[in-house]
């Protein structure tokens, strides 16, 4: 009997829409995600996109994506009967329960299951797609899709099935059932970010019923060749994890029965009558009120059903339920969003950084909100038989369309009032009482109630025209997708894409600046079409019992007259004057421009100009320029004399000129030379010299630029407003309003699939180390060494900022101008900054440093200026003398994340380091780390620069890393340093696995920012540990006296590597070949540990270690190596990390001989230690470091 | 007075409802009786504005029904056959919104209308009750009070009886008596009782068209003498109804009842009846052509 229930079930299951429509998703889902380059899910850089390991991946997402699916499969087994009042026919019958319930289940997770498996035929179908990009897709691996399907995303399937099936049969109630299913992976999101701690994934791994941690645990650090060939191993965590999840499953299904009962009580709303009062006097029917239908009156149905239709809202359960889970998510968002980066560091809660996280984890749910309630709303006249009674009052036509506008709209700004008032709270808990409430007004509140408001629209025109509820939640659903698809093909236009609307990034510097402006007048634009949506709501209402859409339409345009005809010409002549106004701004005034656009700009101008990368160009030895800039324009406008110098030691005949392609080039010549080429496109000029340029011969350069924007553009995906000159917080650098002398690789394509997609080679590879040619220019370009003399005028209530020395500062009426000068050579590579400035400033061992800040952000000023004495004091000492007399830390709005070095400046963006919170001492100061490393850019990169070639950048980040370390070691100590590796070696490890390309040896590094700055870290760190700090420093200054402020040939990684074997002593040559030339991967274990007492009172300790060492090719591939190098060991009554460790806890600690494999250390301490560990700190590239200590017996 | 020319409706689907249905209803209860499906709620929709009927006139006093709808509802109490409510929405709140629908746009007045008609309709105890908690017959009589605001010269009540209990019904015709005279009063039903408790006035339709009309006493009388009873076993029946025009058949203690219509005595075991309404009405019916499957709209 269970059979032929289920049987009949799963019949009619597969016959409903819903299993073709949630089937036909999923497969599309993954079919898309293997056919088109532009929708990705997961992690897919060089690993196949039919890699094992993405069959498995996607698989167990789309196995959470699909928990609501299988909900509404099970749920609806158990609902239907109640819902449609078959269900005393069926329990009528003499099933028995379990029979009846069980194989409810069977059938509807049978249908489910198969619904699934739309995910792997759509992942299969779509490899097997021809015209895909071979180089994309693996060999296929059946096996793969099978493991996938029962072991990755069965067990979630069952679970999620059995456990809201069970739900589903206690609350015999949709919505409920829902509302658990959102509750649940809320809770599960926040219990991940909660709970997603090195040290609890273990732990994680086992009990997360979903399996993601399982998963992430078992193949985190897999290698490309690893993702593209193996299948995780199901045994330890992995298969406990599946098993447990099954058990749950289990369980649930079987809780599911007693709850089921047969006699549900319907009458869950009736409520005690107040008390009794005598009932007032009949009337007679004369005197009863008569109805009047004059103004007042339809202003008063205005409000009451307003105001009815808000109560409806508000009394309905599942609002606060939405409410309160946004509120659940948008707190963990607001609690976290504070945290600054991978050290563990934490910002203060501004203003402007809480509504991003409000943005995005909040207004979903008011999205979910405003197309829930516009579809309950629009039908609930009909879902509750009241239509009929309604639809025969007298109430004008609009009072039935109007009024659900309205009270969706205001329901929507109180749910963000609300929000508002949790990110308030999060402020006040977190000790930061500066609230902003007229900043929450303009910057969130009302800008997200308008776009809100506008989707409602279209959520209740949707619902107006779609024959039933679904239907119009439906049109929602396409509308979704269509506007995560049309951008991501291509149509970025905010004309057609609804409700789109530019967006306005934040800074507390520069507030919203003139973004607001574009934003609005797209609100404007899509608020007319959304009266004309509600003017067709309107015609196409249907009131009594109208037939199908069309002859509602025909009988909407004949209602289309008086009132409703003129807003809608009127709403028609906004939106088409709106529209055209935007237009104007979007495609005429500026350039429209797609992200495929851009890419293909930049594949054609590569193309076209990359030849030219080794035609010998003149350097500039000086630069005298002139720049104005108007923030209110926006405009920049940049003049000045480039002295260009021939060092090439032969005659040159033709100088290559290029800018920005985003700069107006005013003027430009060349003394003596004309210009033979110009190609406007890509802002590129050849110049031939009339007579050749001779060795050592000087010529000059003179131009004029502007960089202007007018009004705003398109701003979507990549393309956006200038942010470079803004009204408070002007910030470009040189190569974005100056010309450039010669051809480079700056800003070409890089990622693969995109460069093959335009037809150029995969990879653009830098000279390879060791080349020769390549020494002759630093991978900054042609000319390295300049002088530069600048002057800014720039509003008199603003500060200007340039590199050199401030020799003159004249405020003239409201203009103010400074003049700076360098007398020491800067690389051409610089910025420019002005803004409302509050300067910290301090004078130490001859140098003033500064700190140009917000007026509001003074905070870390003091810790920033430490750091530069610190820093000052070690790189002086220890490397060479600081070459300018200041260095100046500069904040920028928040437009973008960084900080960088340029000569004796420090551009710093306003999300970082400035609201840094170091109230909680324990933070690692990442502060003074970012400081010390800008700072030591001034000696690695600014003294001495890498030539273009692999490995350049270990000269410069490497070892500003190192720098950067040695300085905070000083401040704090080896503790606070480990815990940092420990963060740079998980990033590492984590990076490589998803390395696009090769992974290539540390000296050998193709600006591969988890090799020179990770990798770098550890690799620097343990070599100071292994040869000597001193040594290290030693090879550093020999390079400086070597090549500081020195042109051609520039130094490579060979010169450091054989610098640093200079100072090693030979048991270490080989330890640099393994840091530096190979990528060497150690696997330590301390096994167990047993300590005895002696019969002298001490401890016969014996600890059990495991070591391996590899070597890894650049796919990942790894070959054993014997290991035979001393490794620290160390006995301790404190696990190391933890937050009782301190120096007093070590017991033993010292470097032992470790070989390959297993191997037992003794000791003999006089206390007894409780844990014991193999490289203890973390010191090794160990790729797996949890195991590394263990608790002693 | 409410008048219905040539009234004909025809679904999208192609089920004809009504079919040149014409009558004349004045002041005073109006009876509409019929089976189930047989056009009694479309023709009531099409009179209450929520249907456009496809071919035919509607007109109320001056007030074209069809060409000017909103004029009509002004002046309209309409009870639906079969209305729902809103969850947690108490009678007296439910009210109120109606009577702002209704254009009762003084809040003082607004109050003076729900409180009496919640008190005429026996509701007053229970007016802070969900109505999702009413009974059957509260809701009815809840559904009478709201078509009563704005004192309507029109009311259209659908089926206002089934699934009523006896006791629930009869308090409800009461209400309606009460209601009636002075204003036209449109009631359809299926169940021949209420129009013969109440309506001096009545139609009968069966198939979408009016099959027989007037006052229920004149078409009583033109039945005198002609209907006959007889109890039969159920075997005899099948034959019964071969031989003669059947009008109903009901079980009695046991035994089925059998109402023949003849002119003379149709044979053994006859006994002449009385003829009541219910004998009109399903001797009409019994005598229209043999509906096709007409759909209840």
């Amino acid at each position: 009997m269970l059979f032929r229930v289920a049987a009949f079930e799963f019949r009619h299951q597969v016959r409903a829409p819903l299993f073709w429509a949630v089937t036909a998703i999923f497969f599309l889902l993954t079919f898309g995600f293997m056919a088109s380059d532009q929708i990705h899910i997961g992690d897919t850089a060089n690993v196949h996109k039919n890699a094992p390991f993405s069959i498995a991946q996607t698989h167990l997402i789309m196995g959470v994506f699909f928990i609501f699916a299988a909900t509404a499969f099970v749920a609806g087994s158990v609902i239907r009967d109640d819902e449609t009042g078959f269900g005393p026919i069926v329990h009528a019958t003499p099933l028995a329960k379990p029979d009846y319930i069980y194989g409810r289940f069977l059938g509807a997770f049978a249908a489910a299951a198969l619904s699934f498996a739309g995910v792997s035929i759509g992942l299969l179908a779509g490899a097997l797609l021809p015209g895909l990009d071979p180089d994309t897709i693996g060999p296929f691996r059946f096996d793969a899709y099978g493991f996938s399907y029962f072991v990755m995303a069965g067990p979630v399937l069952f679970l999620s099935s059995a456990v809201f099936f069970a739900v589903a049969t206690a609350t015999r109630s949709m919505a409920w059932t829902f509302v658990a299913v959102v509750a649940s992976v809320m809770i599960y999101a926040v219990a991940a970010v909660a709970l997603g701690k090195p040290d609890l994934e273990p732990l994680l791994a086992r009990w997360d019923p979903f399996g993601l941690f399982a998963f992430d645990v078992a193949t985190r650090y897999w290698t490309a060749d690893d993702r593209n060939t193996l299948l995780p191993a199901l045994r330890g965590a992995l298969l406990f994890n599946r098993l447990f999840c099954m058990s749950l499953g289990a369980a649930a299904l079987g809780l599911a029965l007693p709850f089921y009962r047969y006699d549900k009580s319907l009458d869950r709303g009736a409520r005690r009558g107040p008390p009794r009062s005598s009932p007032p006097p009949l009337l007679s029917p004369a005197l009863r009120a008569r109805p009047n239908f004059d103004r007042r009156a339809a202003f008063g149905q205005l409000v009451a059903r307003t105001g009815f239709d808000m109560g409806q809202v508000f009394r309905s359960p599942v609002f606060w339920i939405i409410l309160g889970l946004g509120l659940a998510n948008s707190a963990g968002s607001l609690w976290t969003v504070t945290d600054d980066g991978r050290y563990g560091g934490a910002v203060f809660p501004v203003t402007r950084i809480l509504i991003p996280a409000l943005e995005s984890s909040f207004t979903i749910f008011s999205v979910v909100i405003a197309a829930y309630y516009a579809g309950e709303l629009v039908w609930r006249d009909r879902d509750r038989r009241m239509h009929e009674v309604i639809d025969a009052t007298p109430a004008p036509d609009w009072t039935f369309l109007v009024p659900k506008v309205l009270s969706v709209s205001l329901v929507l700004i109180a749910t963000l009032l609300v929000s508002v008032a949790a990110a308030m709270l999060v402020q006040a808990l977190k000790g930061w009482p500066h609230f902003q409430p007229g900043e929450y007004m303009l910057w969130y509140v009302l800008p997200n109630g308008v776009d809100l408001t506008i989707l409602a629209c279209l959520a209740i025109f949707g619902q107006v025209i779609a024959p039933n509820k679904f239907a119009g939640w439906g049109v929602m659903a396409l509308y979704i997708i269509a506007r995560f698809a049309l951008p991501a093909n291509g149509l970025e236009d905010g004309l057609y894409l609804f409700g789109a609307v530019n967006p306005v990034p934040l800074s507390d510097m520069n507030g919203q600046g003139r973004f607001w402006i574009g934003a609005w007048w797209d609100r404007l634009y899509w608020s007319a079409f959304c009266a004309l949506l509600l003017t067709a709501a309107y015609l196409l209402w249907r009131r009594g019992v109208s037939g199908g859409l069309p002859s509602r339409l025909a009988r909407g345009l004949r209602r289309l007259k008086g009132t409703p005809f003129w807003i809608a010409v009127a709403s028609a002549l906004v939106l088409s004057g709106s529209g055209g106004f935007i237009y104007h701004n979007t495609h005429v005034w500026n350039a429209y421009r797609t992200r495929q656009d851009d890419d293909r700009w930049t594949a054609d101008y590569e193309k076209a100009l990359l030849r030219y990368e080794t035609v010998p160009q003149p350097v500039v030895v000086s630069a005298k320029l002139s720049v104005v800039i108007e923030p209110d324009r926006p405009r920049l406008v940049a003049r000045g004399v480039y002295v260009l110098e021939n060092d090439t030691g032969a005659p040159l005949r033709e100088v290559h000129v290029r800018f920005d392609r985003e700069l107006d080039v005013r003027a430009l010549s060349v003394q003596g030379a004309w210009a033979r080429k110009t190609y406007d496109r890509f802002n590129y000029r050849i110049f031939s010299f009339d007579s050749p340029m001779a060795p050592g011969e000087r010529r000059s350069l003179s131009f004029e630029t502007s960089l202007s924007e007018r009004s705003f553009r398109n701003s979507r995906l990549t393309t956006r407003d200038l942010t470079g000159v803004v009204a408070n917080g002007t910030f470009v650098n040189s190569f974005q309003i100056l010309p450039i002398v010669g051809m480079t690789r700056d800003r070409l394509l890089t990622d693969r699939g995109k460069r093959r997609k335009y037809g150029l080679p995969a990879a653009l590879h830098p000279p390879l180390l060791g080349d020769v040619a390549s020494r002759s220019w630093s991978y900054l370009g042609h000319g390295t060494w300049s002088l530069s003399d600048i002057t800014i005028t720039t509003p008199a209530d603003q500060t200007p900022v340039a590199p050199g020395h401030q020799v003159s500062d004249v405020v003239h009426g409201v203009w103010r101008t400074a003049r700076f000068v360098t007398d020491r050579p800067i690389l051409q590579f610089f910025s420019i900054q002005s803004a409302r400035y509050s300067i910290a400033r301090v004078r130490y061992k001859g140098v003033d440093f500064f700190v140009y800040h917000d007026p509001a952000h003074a905070m870390n000023a003091q810790r920033m200026l430490r750091a530069l004495e610190v820093s000052l004091d070690y790189y002086q000492s220890n490397f060479s003398p600081y070459q300018f007399r200041e260095a100046r830390i500069t904040e920028f709005p928040d437009y973008d994340q960084f900080a960088q070095s340029f000569a004796g400046v420090f551009p710093w963006s306003e999300g970082l380091g400035f609201i840094a919170d170091y109230r909680d001492p324990n933070r690692i100061d990442l502060v003074t780390y970012v400081a010390a490393h800008e700072f030591a850019h001034q000696w690695w990169a600014h003294q001495l620069i890498g030539a273009e070639q692999q490995g350049a950048t270990v000269l410069s980040e490497t070892l500003a890393q190192y720098s950067a370390l040695r300085v905070m070691r000083r401040l704090y100590g080896p503790d606070q340093v480990r815990r940092f590796l420990k963060y740079e070696l998980d990033t590492y490890l984590r990076a490589r696995g998803g390395e696009a390309a090769e992974e290539l040896p540390l000296e050998k590094v193709e600006d591969q920012g988890y090799i020179h700055y990770r990798k770098g870290s550890l690799v620097m760190y343990r070599l100071a540990d292994e040869i000597g700090e001193e040594a290290v420093n030693r090879a550093l200054r020999s390079l400086l006296a070597r090549f500081a402020f020195k042109t051609a040939p520039y130094p490579t990684a060979l010169d450091l590597v054989a610098a640093l074997r200079a100072q090693a002593p030979p048991d270490k040559q080989a330890l640099i070949t393994d840091l530096f030339e190979k990528i060497t991967l150690y696997d330590l274990t301390a096994k167990q540990a047993r300590s005895k007492r002696r019969a002298d009172g001490r401890f016969d300790v014996a600890v059990t270690v495991s070591a391996h060492k590899h070597y890894a090719n650049g796919a990942g591939v790894e070959t054993p190596a014997p290991m035979n190098e001393t490794v620290n060991i160390g006995l301790f009554t404190a696990r190391p990390g933890d937050t009782d460790f301190s120096s007093r806890r070590v017991i033993a600690f010292g470097k032992r001989p470790i070989r390959s494999g297993d191997q037992t250390l003794r000791f003999v301490t006089s206390i007894a230690p409780t844990f014991a560990g193999i490289d203890p700190y973390n010191e090794l590239i160990d790729r797996n470091a949890d195991d590394n200590v263990v608790v002693v017996h | 007075m409410l008048i219905i020319e040539a009234l004909s409706h025809t679904y999208d689907e192609g089920v004809k409802a009504l079919d040149e249905v014409s009558l004349t209803i004045p002041k005073g209860m109006y009876g509409l009786l019929g089976p189930n499906g047989a056009g009694k709620s479309t023709l009531m929709r099409i009179v209450a504005t929520l249907q456009t009927p496809t071919a035919g006139f509607v007109r109320f006093g001056d007030i074209d029904v069809l060409a000017n709808p909103q004029a009509l509802r002004r002046t309209l109490g309409y009870l639906p056959q079969d209305f729902g409510v809103y969850p947690r929405v108490s009678a007296m709140e439910m009210l109120d919104h109606l009577a702002v629908l209704k254009g009762i746009a003084g809040r003082r007045e607004r109050k003076a209308t729900v409180e009496g008609l919640l008190s005429q309709v026996n509701l007053w105890e229970h007016r802070s009750k969900s109505l999702a908690g009413f009974s059957g017959g509260m809701r009815q009589r809840f559904g009478i009070a709201q078509a009563l605001i704005g004192a309507p010269s029109l009311i259209i009540v659908d089926e206002p009886t089934a699934g009523l209990d006896p006791e629930e019904r009869n308090r409800f015709l009461n209400l309606l008596a009460e209601i009636g005279e002075n204003v036209v009063v449109l009631l359809s039903t299926h169940i021949v009782e209420d129009v013969s408790d109440l309506c001096p006035s009545m139609a009968i339709i069966c198939d979408g068209r009016i099959v027989g009309q007037g006052a229920p006493a004149t078409m009583i009388e033109a039945l005198a003498g002609r209907i006959w009873m007889k109890r039969v076993d159920k075997a005899e029946l099948y034959a019964l109804r071969a031989s003669h025009q059947v009008i109903s058949s009901r079980m009695f203690a046991g035994r089925t009842v059998v109402h023949v219509l003849a002119d003379a005595d149709p044979g053994p075991g006859f006994t002449q009846a009385t003829g009541d309404l219910e004998d009109v009405y399903f001797s009409t019916l019994s005598q229209a052509p043999r509906p096709s499957h007409a759909r209840a709209a």
